[in-house]
């Protein structure tokens, strides 16, 4: 084999390479920016769903706030694939987080430690606006204080 | 390769830069508590109808009139209180035997485990009349039921001593209730007449 041709070789390889590219990024989950993502007061009051306690003891803290949404979905732009809102396991207070959108993304429910689907197709516009009114319910056993949920945003491309 | 290599890199860069957003929670109320003694209000109906306590400034009236035969006979005399609170406004359920049995009950709130809550109740040492004489606080003792109760009460019988004495506990976020049946013991020979005296019951909470 001549030298000339190990370079053609050399560069077909890179090219295979090249193309190969797509099929390891789909492997991989992408955090989205949601730095311009902000919730409309960022201390949520709960109040006692039950005022008095009962006997099968009713003792859940719940409320509600709203999140402004605004995901720079750049990298994956003109990608397919699905967006999670996720919520990593935090504290020590059994919380469930729902909510209800304006249409762009899923309404669901979350709790600590999990994902949920808001999305699922292409990404056809570099951001990504939406409402979230979140509904927040908490132990109320385990609520001393304030406690910080922190949440993200993560897209699996295909 | 080397490419492929850098598109990986260019998707960790990604996710080093993007943020996340924090909501955080905190109880609006983290302690509430609820004192009935007598006579109690809900608005909106029962706790369980979803009603919320309200104030009710009434102050009930426990009693007995001894009749002249009986003064000092050691013979213990059961009095009545004209409370009109025979059901808990928890469920209303028929809790206390009218005109016996003076309803004393509420619940405590808390998110913190720091203790219960604490009822006390503070009596003057006499209960006196119009010329002014007395007979101890201690004359006055009570047992304590419920309709439908086979444990233990919450407000347990008891004594006045007084002066300030606890006279239960409420355990955090539940509701308490006892019916407290007061006597007068009559163990003294007193002068005729009218004798009062208050007793302020306090619930605190850690």
């Amino acid at each position: 084999m001549t030298t000339a041709t190990r370079s053609l070789l050399a560069s077909a390889l890179v090219g295979l390479g090249v193309l190969a590219a797509p099929a390891l990024v789909a492997a991989e989950t992408f955090r989205v920016d949601d730095t311009a993502t902000l919730p409309s007061e960022t201390t949520a009051l709960l109040r006692w769903r039950d005022f008095a306690p009962s006997g099968a003891a009713q003792e859940t803290l719940e409320g509600s706030v709203a999140v402004a949404v605004r995901l720079n979905l750049t990298p994956v732009l003109n990608r397919t694939g699905r967006l999670y809102l996720v919520l990593p396991k935090q504290g020590t207070t059994p919380v469930r987080v729902s909510w209800a959108t304006q249409g762009r993304l899923l309404p669901g429910e979350i709790s600590p430690g999990l994902r949920t689907l808001v999305y699922q197709g292409p990404v056809t516009s570099p951001y990504l606006e939406e409402t979230l009114a979140l509904r927040i319910e908490a132990d109320g056993n385990f609520l001393p204080g304030m406690q910080p949920l922190d949440f993200h945003f993560e897209f699996d491309a295909d | 390769m080397i490419a492929v290599v850098g598109a990986c890199m260019s998707v960790a860069l990604v996710a080093g830069d993007a943020g996340a957003f924090t909501v955080n929670i905190t109880a609006r109320n983290p302690r509430t508590i609820y004192l009935q003694v007598g006579v109690g209000t809900f608005t909106g109906g029962t706790y369980t109808a979803g009603g919320s306590p309200a104030n009710n400034p009434t102050v009930n009236v426990v009693s007995v009139n001894v009749p002249a035969a009986q003064i000092g006979s050691g013979t213990a005399q059961a009095m009545t209180t004209n409370s009109t609170a025979s059901q808990s406004l928890y469920d209303n359920f028929t809790f206390c035997n009218l005109p016996g049995q003076l309803y004393i009950g509420g619940f405590y709130r808390s998110t913190s485990n720091s203790g219960a809550a604490t009822l006390i109740a503070t009596s003057p040492a006499n209960l006196i009349n119009s010329t002014g004489n007395t007979i101890p606080f201690t004359q006055i003792r009570w047992t304590s039921s419920g309709n439908g109760d086979t444990g233990a009460q919450p407000f347990p019988a008891g004594a006045f001593v007084g002066g300030v004495q606890t006279i239960g506990s409420i355990s955090r976020n539940q509701w308490a209730e006892s019916c407290h049946s007061f006597s007068y013991s009559n163990s003294a020979v007193v002068a005729a007449g009218t004798y009062t005296g208050r007793v302020t019951y306090t619930l605190s909470v850690p």
